[in-house]
This record gives C-alpha cells, structure tokens and sequence, in this order.
C-alpha cells in the first residue's frame, strides 16, 4: 500500500518513511506542504499521513484543497495540538482520523490499515482468497494454514490483488503501489513478482488479463 | 486577617478601659483638692468673721461671770423648720484672761483654753473622736480670748458631695460610653471583615478586582489588593502560556524519539539500525537542547533584577563564549572562522555592571545561532567596542519577513534543516534587558546577519 506522508520534521519524516517501509507500506515523504499539495494525485495512493504544521503551506489549507478537488484518500492527520477545538477543527477539515504527538509508528500503521480497509469495505483485517490468506499486521500469508515464505514486494503484491478483488490491475498501477518515488524498478520486475506467486500460490492464483493487466484467478 | 482584627478591636477596648477610669481619677483628684481648698477658704473665713463678731460683742455688764448656756436651737425655735443645721458640728467658747468659761454654744464648752493660742488649730478630742478645726482669736488687749470650732467632718462631707456628684454621671455613663466605643470600633472595622471574607471566598485564579465602595481608611488596602491582584494574574498567565508552549514543543521531538526507537527495533539489518542510532542520538541532542533553554528561560523569567551584578569583565565573557563556540564548531567539522575583535581596549567595552555567567550565555546563545545556520568555512565575528557588542556572520540572514519575529518564543522561520528550539533569541533578549541592554537584528547588505547588543535608552 503506497502511502504519502507529509511533514517537516526531518526525524519525524524520515522514522515514518524508513519505519511504515518495514511494516509493509510503500512510503513517499514530501518536506514541503506545496510539494505535498501536489504529490497526492501525481500516484496511486491508498493513505496520506499529514502534519498540520508545515513551511509554505499550512496542513489545514492543504486538505481543504485536496477536498475540494474531491480527492477521497483517507487522510490520517498529525499535529502537536491536543485541545478538543483543534481536533474538531481537523476533523471538519476532512481528516479521517488524527493522532496526536508524541505517537507510536505501531499505531500510524494501524490506523492507516483501518483507514484503507474502512474506504475498501472491509471489517476484517485478514484477507482471504481460497485457500490463501495474508494478515496485513502480522505480514503473513497463509496457503492452507501453512505460512509461506514471501519476500516484502510478493507480500505487497499479495496484499494489493486481495484487497481489489474483482478488479483488474494495470502493470502500471501495480509498479505505482509497490514501488515509492526515487526506488529503482527493473522494466519486468510486475512479471517476476507474478511469476513467483504463481509458483507459491499455484498457477491459478493470478489471472493474465491480456493487454490490461492481472487480477485474481477464479475460484474452484 | 480575622486574628489581626481581634487584636485591633482588642486593643482599642483595652486601651480605653484603662484611659476612660485614669482620665476619671485623675479628674476626680484635681475636684477633690480644689474643692477642698474652697471649701477650707469659705470656711476659714466664716469662721474668722465668727470669731470677730464675737470678740466686738460687749459682754461688759456680766463681768467675768458665765453666761447662761443657750438650749438647743430646736428647742428655740419650737418646731420651727431649722434646716439642715446641726448643733453639735459647731462650737463657740469666749473665755476671760483668766481663764474662765464666759460663754460657750455648741461643743464650745469642751474646747480648752490655752493662753497664747491665736490662730487655725486642728486638733482632736472635743467630746468624740472626730477632727476639729478651731479658730482662737485674742483681744486686743487680752481680756478676752474667743473659739470658734467647727468639726472637720463637715468640710470633709462636703468635698465628698462635690465628689459623690462628679462621680455619679461618670459611673453611669462609663458603662455606656465603653459599650458605644465598642460598637462603634465593630461597626468601623465591618468593612474589613467585608474585604476578609470576599477574600476568603475567592478562587485562587480569580483575578477581578475587590469592589472599591469601601471607607477611606481601607481603600488604599484595597487598592493595594486589587494592583496585586492583577500583577499575579499577569504572572500566572505568563507562567500558563509559557508551561503550554513548551509541553507543545516538547511533544514533536518526543515523537520523533519514539518513532526512531520503532524503527530501530525494527530494521533487519545492521544498516538500518545503524541509521535509526544515529537519527534517535540527534533527536536525544535536539530534545536536550531545547529542555537546557526551557530551563534558561525559566529560571530567567522570574528574575527581577540581577542578585549579584559585578562590574562585567568583557574579556573573560568574550573569552568563555568564544571557547565554548568554537569547541562545538570544530567537533562538527565546519571549518568555520571564529574572530574576537577588540576595537577598544577591554577596560573600556560597554562598562556596566553585571551577571558575566549570563551574559556569557547571551553571547554564545549568538554565537551559537550563527554556527548554526552558516554554511561551512563562514566567517563569524564578535566585536567589542564600548558603544556596544557585535556579533556579524556572512551567513544566508534572516528572510526581511521573519525578521521582526525571530525573537519570539518558539518562533522558527518555516522550512529549517537545522534544528533549534527556537528559544535562542528570547533567551538573549531576557539576558539583554536585565542588563539595559537592547538586541537589533539586521541583514547586513554585503549578505549574513548582524546582531547588535547595545545599551538602551
């Protein structure tokens, strides 16, 4: 899941990038509230981690922007103020969801899982699909109750194709979700990655929807 | 407040119980001895008249002998109204030279003769015990010796009539007049009560004045109340604001603590956590630093003047703060050049007199910032002279927007790489004020910023 976060706070920022990176999230930090304003719909993200108080542009200011350009990502506000006003305030803004300072990364990921599930539908966190299933917190995936060794970008894959089920997926949005701005991306890597699930998963696992992209395989 | 009250209402009665009695017996005293001495002059008197009128009456045609004793004058004057006389309080005694009764009235016949006695006697023993004062006055030519006497006890009931009178009214009244004084002083003092117990009812942040429709006596009490009212107000509104920021300031650099500490403990390779040390020990320095100036400031705050101010020896203030500068500046590698300049001899730079371990941390507060915020190889000057202290980098300035605000607490121009708690600039202009001193910030034109510390008017 590709994540935008936007703060000023070069430890901040750089603990969420490195730390939601290890939890599974495809991270892309913008220091600068303009270059924020601008990053949300130049890629495919599922969540945006938003600090109110930034140089150029104030957080409050951005949201209402991106609202107002009806952009619907779930958007998990950060802010060092903690009286009611200020969190209502947020919330009319149209954050989803706000944590306050100091918090624990563990909690960012939660609440950013909550988020995208809550805009997919779901209400569970586990997804499941046959016999396979993957717990997004744990970063797990299960074929028949046998956990699989899967690297992090075969996870992520999982984890996307799950949770849009009866969807196709382009090549191009896949590399978007799993590959953050500035990572390097070999020209073939979506088929290889779809080529090692197969091999774990089964053939059938993944459908080759030709000349659009992949989605899950039909169930038996 | 209520005991002092006591106390006040306490002494007042005391006071007057023992002024009102004194001032009494004191007025009582005088009466009694100028009633006497009256009473003893129109006494005297009568008495000598007595005696004269005696003493020219002619008792020729009786000789030597006795005359007959008159009977008691209410014999006389047969049921007559006879006043308030009494018989037995006077006496008259005329004798001849030989010593021979002529005639007596009264107790006249028990007064003795004594030839030679002229003149007031007071003596004791005419019948009874009581006191008598006796006038014998001689004729001429001896022939004759006459006595008046009248008892001391009249004179004596006498100024103890006049007393007796003085002393009613005043025993009378004086219960009166304590129990008024003391109804008054209760009444007087209410007001006082009324400010106590709008005192005792009072929050400790309520800050409104007390109303001021109290007597004169009070009101400058009052007065003083209400301005201390509103000075503590002000402080603890300073104090608030102040507690407020710095638990908002402190909350991003604990975040960011707690958000490396994660990720330390969750990168699987050395790398990683490698990183997250390094980035968890510049957020320790950063959250450090800005607790080390909360606590500057905070013990600046309250300071009212300086305990200990001494004459300032610029060149040890300079000296330290330089050192202390230069220290961190070559540890960081930034190849910086740090100057001291005397344009005038250190004898003579900014005389005043002062605190030189705060005035040491004022200047390398400004050092500091420009160590900061220079890029590597900057040149960074401190000037001395005795119009004032200079400290000029030819570093990137301050932007002309943020320049009247740097100096507020907490304040940071947006969009910093460095980090800094943004509590620098009020801490030297804490330190500058206590020393009359004045802070000027300005971008200098060749590029860099100049801050200038010199005395205010």
């Amino acid at each position: 899941m590709r994540i935008l976060v936007v703060e000023d706070d070069p430890l901040i920022g750089d603990g969420l990038k490195m730390g939601l990176g290890q939890l599974g999230f495809v991270v892309d930090w913008f220091r600068q509230g303009r270059e924020g304003l601008a990053a949300l719909s130049a890629a495919p993200f599922d969540a945006v981690v938003l600090d109110l108080g930034l140089p150029g542009m104030d957080g409050m200011d951005i949201l209402a922007a991106w609202r107002q350009a009806g952009q619907d990502v779930p958007v998990l506000v950060l802010t060092a103020r903690d009286t009611l006003d200020e969190r209502l305030q947020g919330l009319d803004a149209g954050a989803d969801d706000y944590l306050v300072k100091p918090f624990a990364l563990s909690e960012v990921a939660a609440r950013l899982r909550a988020l995208i599930r809550r805009r997919h539908g779901q209400s569970v966190s586990r997804l499941v699909h046959g016999a396979v299933s993957f717990d997004p917190v744990a970063r797990t995936a299960w074929l028949d109750d046998k956990a699989l060794e899967l690297t992090a970008r075969e996870l992520a894959l999982l984890e996307l194709l799950l949770s849009s089920k009866g969807r196709v997926l382009s090549r191009e949005l896949i590399e978007e979700k799993l590959y953050g701005w500035g990572q390097e991306l070999e020209s073939n890597a979506v088929e290889v990655y779809v080529h090692h699930l197969r091999k774990k998963l089964g053939a059938g696992f993944i459908r080759t929807q030709r000349g659009i992209g992949y989605a899950l395989g039909e169930l038996q | 407040m209520i005991k002092r009250q006591r106390t006040l209402q306490r002494r007042l009665a005391v006071l007057l119980l023992i002024t009102v009695p004194l001032i009494w017996l004191v007025s009582t005293a005088v009466a009694a001895y100028v009633a006497h001495h009256e009473v003893d002059e129109l006494y005297d008197t009568q008495l000598t008249l007595f005696a004269r009128q005696l003493l020219s009456v002619n008792m020729g045609e009786h000789g030597d002998d006795p005359l007959p004793v008159l009977p008691k004058t209410k014999k006389l004057i047969r049921g007559g109204d006879r006043g308030d006389a009494e018989d037995d309080d006077i006496g008259v005694a005329v004798w001849n030279e030989a010593g021979d009764l002529l005639l007596s009235d009264g107790k006249g016949r028990h007064f003795s003769f004594e030839a030679g006695r002229r003149g007031f006697y007071t003596v004791s023993g005419h019948g009874d015990k009581d006191e008598w004062r006796l006038f014998y006055l001689p004729a001429p030519d001896g022939s004759r010796l006459v006595a008046v006497g009248q008892r001391q006890k009249l004179r004596h009931e006498v100024v103890l009539k006049v007393i007796q009178g003085q002393l009613l009214p005043w025993l009378l009244g004086l219960p009166v007049l304590l129990l008024l004084i003391l109804w008054a002083v209760r009444k007087g003092l209410r007001p006082l009560q009324q400010v106590a117990a709008d005192l005792g009812r009072r929050s400790a942040l309520d800050s409104s004045p007390l109303a001021e429709d109290v007597p004169g006596e009070v009101l400058p009490m009052v007065r003083a109340l209400n301005a201390l009212f509103a000075r503590i107000a002000d402080t603890v509104e300073h104090e608030r604001r102040f507690t407020a920021d710095a638990a908002h300031e402190l909350r991003t650099p604990l975040a960011a603590l707690q958000v490396q500490a994660e990720v330390m403990a969750l990168m699987p390779d050395e790398t990683g956590r490698q990183h997250a040390l390094r980035q968890l020990q510049q957020g320790i320095g950063r959250a450090t630093r800005l607790v080390e100036q909360l606590l500057a400031l905070s013990r600046l705050d309250p300071l009212q003047g300086l305990p200990a101010a001494q004459p300032v020896d610029w060149a040890t203030v300079c000296g330290d703060a330089m050192a202390d500068v230069a220290a961190v500046a070559a540890t960081n590698n930034m190849q910086l050049q740090l100057q001291l300049q005397w344009q005038d001899n250190p004898a003579q730079v900014l005389p005043l007199s002062g605190d030189a371990t705060l005035l040491t941390l004022m200047l390398r507060n400004l050092l500091d910032n420009a160590v900061r915020y220079c890029p590597p190889g900057a040149c960074i000057e401190l000037q001395a002279a005795a119009t004032g202290i200079v400290v000029r980098d030819n570093g990137p300035g301050i932007a002309p927007e943020w320049l009247d605000r740097v100096h507020e607490r907490f304040f940071r121009p947006p969009g910093q790489d460095v980090a800094g708690s943004g509590l620098g600039l009020s801490i030297v202009e804490r330190i500058a004020s206590l020393h009359g001193l004045s802070l000027t910030l300005a971008n200098r034109d060749s590029g860099g910023l100049q801050v200038r510390l010199c005395k205010a008017d």
